[in-house]
Formats: C-alpha cells, structure tokens, sequence
C-alpha cells in the first residue's frame, strides 16, 4: 500500500466569466484506513482518514465537509460555486492524525 | 386431469415469477420512502436534529442500484431548494444504514455554493438503503433514500 499522501488536485472550469456558477472537482490521495481491516501479516490497520476539509474563496469559508472513514480512498469530491469575483480557491484537508493538506486554484474571469 | 393443473400451476408460477420480478424491479428503480427508518438510524436522527421530523421531498438522491465495489459508491446528491442569503441549504448529510458508521458524511454549506449540489464517493459495507437528509437554514429538513445492492464489502 503505497499512495502518496496529501498529494491534491483541484479542477475548475479553463474558462469562467464573471457570476458563473462553475463546478469544482477535488481530489487527495489519502488512504482513508477505517481501522476495520487488518494487513496481509494479520495486524490491524489503524484508523487514517481525513475528518474535515474546508472550502475557502477569497477571505470567506464558502463550504466545509465533516467526514468519517465512510468516504472512499483517495477521497473525491464535486460541489458548484458561484464565481463571482476574482480569487483564490483553497481547500485544505485535515486527518484524523493531524495531517494537513491544501491546494490553491486562482479562479480568473476571462476578458 | 393432470394436464389441467400442471398448465394451471405452470400459468400460476408464471404469473407469480412475474410478479416477483415486477417487484424487484420496481424496488430497485424507485427510491424507496424514507418512512421505514430502522431504530438505530432513528437514532442518528435523532441525534442530529432532535424531534425535528425528515420530509420526503426536494432532494434528488442519485446512487447505482448494483454497486459491485462496496469500496467506491458513487453519490450524488442535489436539491432545488434555493440558494438565497436569507434562505438556502445550510448542510447535506449521507447515512448508510448498515454500515459500522451511520453517519458517513455532512457537507456544510454556504449561498456562495449557488446550488445545493455535492458528488462523492463512499463506502459500503454491505446491501443498505442510502439516505439523504437536507437541511435549511432555517431549520427544515428534507430526505430521500434507495437501496444500493453491493456485492463486495468495502468496510472490512
């Protein structure tokens, strides 16, 4: 089980005009261990999962997801929003063990 | 004599296979309704919003009937509740019934989302119905629910 961990993409739209409500795409490797299953030597594989991710535009909280191990490996997920000024898009993942993951797309308008 | 009641039971398990089918069919296709919650979900419920009750309605539940990997299951969820300042859908929240967390996800929202929207994937234990419950902000609460088939444990 190798995965490189943390490492996230973030998906919007080549092209966004001003008021746009445009679809975010985001994806982390993480391995999202329930702590259920046990490895191939027989010992339990303890509990790794990312438990919050939140969504920033600009200076303001657009969006935050509070998960539990339920969510599949490498975690992914699609939300729209509302582009409706020139930004930065950061979402940061955190894990139940204190790891912290983020990523940053500058939402641009085209001229 | 014996001719007759073989073609009559043979009409009759016919009919009645058909039926069968029909109905798993139909259970399969349609959402199921969210009355038949079983005990320990009313629990999370109840745990999450209190007395508050869970209308049918106003939520778009789109899930795989068969899910042959219970370690990815697509989920999506979308409402047409609106998306207003003063009133929009504060959170979208997925329980699975039979898996050994109930209350799988919660996905807070703000207006700047613009429309109550998310897509996921998640894991399954084994056969369950899904459930999504919508949440406004001010207060209301909105559910749909499908069972999804799985055929591969994806919680160990």
């Amino acid at each position: 089980m190798s995965v490189e961990l943390g490492a996230a993409r973030i998906l919007v739209p080549a092209s966004i005009h001003r008021g746009d409500v445009i679809d975010v795409r985001a994806l982390v490797e993480h391995p999202m261990a329930t702590g259920l299953f046990r490895d191939a030597q027989g010992s339990p594989i303890p509990a790794h999962f990312i438990n919050d991710v939140s969504v920033t535009y600009g200076d303001r909280e657009a969006a935050r997801f509070v998960w539990s191990s339920g969510i599949s490996r490498d975690p992914f997920v699609e939300f729209p929003l509302v582009a409706d000024r020139e930004a930065p898009l950061t979402l940061t993942w955190k894990d139940n063990k204190g790891g912290v993951f983020t990523q940053t797309v500058d939402i641009k308008f085209v001229t | 004599m014996s001719g007759f009641s073989r073609r009559l039971f043979l009409h009759a398990s016919g009919l009645a296979f058909l039926g069968l089918a029909a109905r798993r069919l139909a259970a399969l296709a349609r959402p199921r309704s969210s009355d038949d919650v079983p005990w320990k979900v009313q629990q999370v419920l109840k745990q999450l919003f209190g007395d508050r009750p869970v209308q049918d309605g106003h939520v778009q539940l789109d899930v795989p009937a068969v899910a042959a990997d219970g370690r990815v299951v697509p989920v999506m969820i979308e409402s047409d509740l609106p998306m207003a300042p003063d009133r929009y859908v504060k959170a979208v929240h997925v329980l699975v019934d039979n898996n050994p967390d109930i209350h799988l996800a919660e996905f807070r929202l703000t207006p700047q989302i613009g429309q109550a929207f998310v897509s996921t994937r998640i894991k399954m234990r084994m056969t369950s119905p899904v459930r999504a419950v919508v949440e406004t902000s001010d207060g209301a609460l909105w559910g749909a629910a499908a069972d999804v088939r799985v055929t591969v444990n994806g919680c160990g």
